[in-house]
């Protein structure tokens, strides 16, 4: 593969998955976190850079060792190779970044049962040599990022009155502001999820409808 | 060699475990003293705040805490023994269940059980934004220099932004975390409960 087409190809993996197949608001995977973790900005940072990181290097491992890996035992192997990355994050964390660590909690583990990871290592990986699976990996992190931290912006703007724990309304309104202890909870994040899933999908839609801009990467139907 | 065969699948998935699991104790014993250092430097730090030892950064942690925490080991546990402005206090570790797992702090009271010192989370599990906020300092600072009443301290549904009355025996509970408020209360008052028994042994001086 020549040079020029090889970035070709890391275009489109890349505009795929940020726009075209996000893994969240198109593929639907991971909601389980996006609803756990995104009530406040700095938590959803650290654990999407946390599941980007985990994705990437497990695609990475799982493409390079793809043709040793007995058919049977594929899914055995691929959850392996996600709980060690996961693992080893985990451990890094504790090390040298004990308060992190302190108020991420448990969420740190359940990466693994994060289903992007699996999701990229079964329809990408799989096919694809290391490099590429690597970037897929990264950039589906990147994704998944995108959509977390807006949801997480609005989560924590109105549920604490502050973005990255500064405080934002809260400072401006004073005593007036009246958190939404709702935007705390999960189910805020039901409803924000659906909302950006509506207007996002509808802006898709929109973009295929028009005749396609120049350079423009080709729309793709959404892997279930 | 055929790839699916059940001798190939089974020595494939012994040498890949053996290979990952290897680099993982590897990491994990590289990190243990820091880990543990991290660990002790919380739990160190607690003890201090909660008996009112001030601290100049985390740099001075270990050397404020030799010099003035004594452990004092009564029956099976251990109480931390500091005086603050010439009042000796007494801070002793607790645990207990919360609504997501285990709540574990460090509770410092004076030498008659009379008055709180200082209340200090160390670890817990709770929602982030809900029954995390117990870790927050407007919910801790409100059991400095709280009175101790003869049923304990109460938590109670208030203005959920602190209560100031230090001698009222009672605190705030946090805003839509009624459940964990609730076992922070009985948290306290099973400690306090504990260094009162301690007290009538002896245990405090």
């Amino acid at each position: 593969m020549s040079a020029a087409k090889k970035r070709g190809k890391a275009m489109t993996v890349l505009i795929d998955n940020l726009w075209w197949n996000n893994p969240v608001f198109i593929q639907i995977l991971g909601i389980c976190s996006t609803l756990a973790v995104t009530n406040n900005l700095t938590n959803t940072f650290i654990m999407t850079v946390g599941v980007s990181l985990a994705t990437a290097f497990s695609s990475w491992t799982l493409a390079g060792m793809n043709t040793f890996i007995p058919n049977k035992v594929r899914m055995i192997v691929q959850v392996l190779v996600i709980s060690f990355y996961v693992i080893i994050i985990d451990i890094v964390l504790r090390a040298y970044m004990p308060d992190v660590s302190r108020s991420l909690g448990p969420y740190v583990g359940l990466i693994i049962t994060n289903c992007i990871i699996m999701g990229r290592a079964e329809a990408f990986a799989r096919s694809n040599p290391p490099l590429i699976s690597f970037w897929d990996g990264l950039t589906s992190g990147f994704g998944y990022m995108a959509v977390l931290m807006a949801i997480a912006a609005v989560r924590e703007l109105l549920g604490f009155g502050s973005l990255f724990g500064i405080p934002v309304l809260s400072a401006a309104f004073g005593d007036r502001f009246v958190p939404w202890t709702i935007m705390i909870m999960a189910p805020s994040a039901f409803f924000l999820l659906a909302l950006a899933m509506w207007g996002l999908k509808s802006l898709q839609e929109s973009m295929k409808a028009a005749p396609p801009a120049a350079g423009g990467a080709k729309p793709q139907g959404s892997a279930k | 060699m055929n790839r699916n065969s059940t001798r190939y699948t089974v020595a494939f998935t012994f040498i890949v475990c053996a290979f990952f699991v290897f680099f993982l104790a590897l990491a994990n014993d590289l990190t243990k003293e820091k880990v543990a250092a991290n660990r002790r430097f919380t739990e160190r730090s607690s003890v201090l705040r909660a008996l009112g030892v001030p601290f100049a950064d985390a740099g001075s942690v270990d050397s404020v805490y030799e010099k003035e925490v004594t452990e004092l080991t009564a029956g099976s546990t251990v109480v931390y023994r500091a005086s603050a402005e010439g009042v000796p206090r007494f801070a002793r570790f607790f645990s207990g269940p919360a609504l997501w797992g285990t709540v574990f702090g460090v509770l410092a009271v004076d030498a008659e059980v009379g008055r709180v010192s200082g209340l200090q989370i160390v670890s817990h599990n709770e929602t982030p934004g809900l029954g995390g906020r117990i870790d927050e300092s407007w919910f801790k600072d409100q059991f400095t220099g709280e009175r101790i009443a003869d049923a304990g301290i109460r938590v109670r549904q208030g203005s959920g932004k602190g209560d100031g009355d230090s001698e009222n025996a009672e605190v705030d509970a946090v805003t839509g975390a009624s459940l964990t408020s609730k076992f922070m209360e009985t948290m306290v008052n099973g400690e306090i409960a504990a260094l009162r028994k301690l007290r009538d042994e002896g245990g405090l001086k």
